[in-house]
């Protein structure tokens, strides 16, 4: 029992190891399936079993033979090993003299190419970043083979080679202060490759059409995808179309190592991205400066139709029932007669009611210039806190990323403010505007009464 | 004239250190101003010929007792008043105004201030020096604007108050 349960495990595993038959090959459906399959498996590995010992067999005679072959390869090769041996410390010594000689007769031009590579190298770094090179390419391929003929212990440098370096030197020096106009292949921000006439700033800056240009990795010009301000877009744009005489120009002074002054100001937000900036507090203090606006004009053209007609009433001696102050004279007109108390009374109360449609919307104003710093006020607290939680997880290490936060975050208070300044001075111009009309109908209806009484 | 290019020189840079905020404050100081002249020259002009007009058509009356002879004679000091009071609420909003103004520099000149940090990282004080400058110099000029404001308003609402009390006085009644 147990040596058939081993003997078909064996067979499994031999049936895995060897010859992975078509039948092993294909996943059994069912459980009888299976039970066919391991049969048939354990039937051809016995037969491969069977198989294998007659090779054996079979070897075994010319194991003695290939015994006796393999002796003889070792003797000849440990022969040819101490052969080669000794002609290696031969050459050692012979390898030596030759250095020593070398080493004598490079004598001073030893140092002398040291600082030739080290120059070759600083140089080769140099261009790399330098403007210059997108007007003359191929100076670094010059370079590569200069060093890598230097660093190889068995050429040395030619004369030409060595004054081409000390031309390429000079050039550089040259032209990192000229400002210059050449052709060549711009990148632009779709993809696009185009011949354009680019102004060179000696290694400070590039401009093409009124564009800042930056220079990738493979000495390629590429037009940048944000640019700075426009006011600087139109002086490189000027500076293209000067012929003589001075322009003014914005130059990056960190341009030759890199430019890191323009990708800084270039990163720093427009207005639109800085209110963008402000998130849904920002939005909210926008949308009621929209309405205190819209509701201020509104309420400017109501008050200017009404200042308009009691304007006209006042010139007028018939009461008119299109305007406030024609309203309250009419009470007037209606009540001939009685003493002149109660005619008092009577235009106070029609005088009150006419206070509510010229006041309207003058609250709600009011309130808005009041609320707008606070909601800007609660925006950039929120800020601080998302800033300081920012600050709990990931420490104050980044003094950047705190005061990015920071910065968006005052935003709201930019926004808070710039509401509110507004909606106080509209607000005074209305309420100008409905004081004088209410002026008029308190304290003036009554006079105006008594006048067209005696005119009478 | 090389003084006067002295003078243009240095407000021209004092300008361009408080930033785009100054301006807005020059331009509201500038109004303001223009407003509190407008009265100052009006209570010492137009106001006796406005303030004799009404006291000439009350003096005119036939008789100055009857609740219609009241009545005219309210009326009568209300337009006058109105006439005193026209533009005051406008120079105290401007008053007012000023040091929200100055507030709004501040907070300008600060974000300003942590951008260059932002992207500098702080190493370098300099860099940081023209956003502070663009926060402090509104702040002092809001103030300036608001303080210089407030002494000729409260001069000149005094007057208007007087002014029309005075003019309630000339306009006698006979009980």
């Amino acid at each position: 029992m147990k040596s058939s349960i081993a003997k078909s495990v064996l067979a499994v595993a031999a049936a895995g190891l060897f010859s992975v038959s078509a039948v092993a090959q294909d996943k059994a459906s069912s459980l009888d399936q299976l039970l066919k399959m391991v049969q048939s498996s354990k039937i051809s590995e016995s037969a491969e079993h069977k198989k294998r010992e007659a090779d054996f067999r079979r070897q075994k005679a010319n194991q003695a033979s290939l015994l006796s072959q393999a002796e003889n390869t070792r003797a000849s090769e440990e022969a040819r090993s101490a052969a080669l041996e000794k002609k290696y410390e031969e050459q050692e010594l012979l390898v030596q003299q030759k250095r020593q000689q070398l080493d004598e007769r490079l004598g001073s031009l030893k140092e002398l190419f040291g600082h030739l590579t080290s120059t070759a190298g600083d140089l080769r770094a140099n261009l790399q970043t330098s403007l210059v090179s997108a007007q003359y390419p191929g100076r670094a391929e010059f370079l590569d083979q200069l060093i890598d003929k230097m660093n190889s212990a068995t050429k040395l440098p030619t004369i030409q080679e060595i004054e081409r370096l000390w031309y390429e030197l000079q050039r550089e020096t040259v032209e990192s202060g000229k400002v210059v106009k050449f052709n060549t292949t711009v990148i632009l921000p779709d993809g696009e490759q185009a011949e354009q006439e680019v102004v060179r700033v000696g290694n400070f800056n590039i401009v093409s059409d009124g564009k800042y240009l930056e220079m990738n990795d493979n000495q390629k010009l590429a037009e940048l995808i944000r640019q700075p301000d426009g006011k600087y877009l139109s002086m490189a744009a000027d500076l293209q179309a000067a012929t003589s005489g001075f322009t003014p120009f914005g130059v990056d002074p960190t341009g030759p190592s890199g430019g890191s002054y323009l990708k800084a100001m270039i990163a720093s937000p427009s207005i639109v991205e800085r209110w963008h900036q402000g998130g849904i507090v920002g939005y909210i203090i926008t949308g009621v400066g929209v309405i205190a606006v819209l509701l201020a004009i509104w309420r400017l053209l109501v008050l200017s139709g009404v200042n308009a007609k009691v304007n006209s009433q006042l010139r007028s001696s018939t009461p008119n029932t299109n305007n406030p102050l024609g309203r309250v004279l009419a009470v007037a007109e209606e009540n001939k007669g009685v003493d002149g108390e109660t005619l008092e009374l009577k235009m106070e109360e029609a005088v009150l009611k006419e206070r509510p449609a010229i006041e309207s919307g003058l609250n709600l104003l009011k309130i808005i210039a009041m609320v707008a710093p606070l909601l800007g006020l609660l925006g950039t607290v929120t800020g601080m806190i998302i800033t300081f939680q920012a600050i709990t997880i990931f420490g104050a290490g980044d003094p950047k990323a705190m005061a990015g936060g920071i910065s968006s975050a005052l935003v709201t208070t930019v926004l808070g403010l710039c509401v509110a300044i507004p909606t106080v001075l509209l607000h005074t111009i209305v309420n100008g505007r409905a004081k004088r009309i209410l002026h008029i109908l308190d304290e003036q209806s009554a006079g105006i009464v008594a006048e067209n009484a005696e005119r009478k | 004239m090389h003084a006067l290019n002295d003078a243009w020189a240095a407000v021209n840079a004092f300008m361009a250190s408080g930033g785009p905020v100054l301006l807005l404050i020059a331009g509201l100081t500038f109004f303001m101003w223009t407003l509190i002249f407008e009265r100052f020259f009006y209570f010492k002009g137009g106001l006796k010929s406005d303030v004799q007009g009404a006291v000439d058509t009350w003096e005119a009356r036939p008789e100055r007792k009857s609740w219609g002879a009241h009545q005219i004679r309210y009326a009568l000091i209300s337009r006058v008043s109105e006439k005193i009071d026209s533009n005051l609420d406008m120079i105290q909003t401007c008053v007012a105004l000023a040091p929200l103004f100055g507030l709004l520099g501040t907070v300008w000149g600060m974000i300003n201030v942590f951008e260059v940090l932002a992207i500098t990282g702080g190493g370098d004080a300099k860099q940081m020096a023209s956003g502070v400058s663009m926060a402090a110099i509104p702040t002092m000029a809001g103030m300036v604007t608001a303080l210089s404001g407030v002494f000729a308003n409260t001069y000149i609402t005094r007057t208007a108050q007087r002014e029309t009390q005075l003019l309630e006085d000339h306009l006698t009644m006979d009980h």
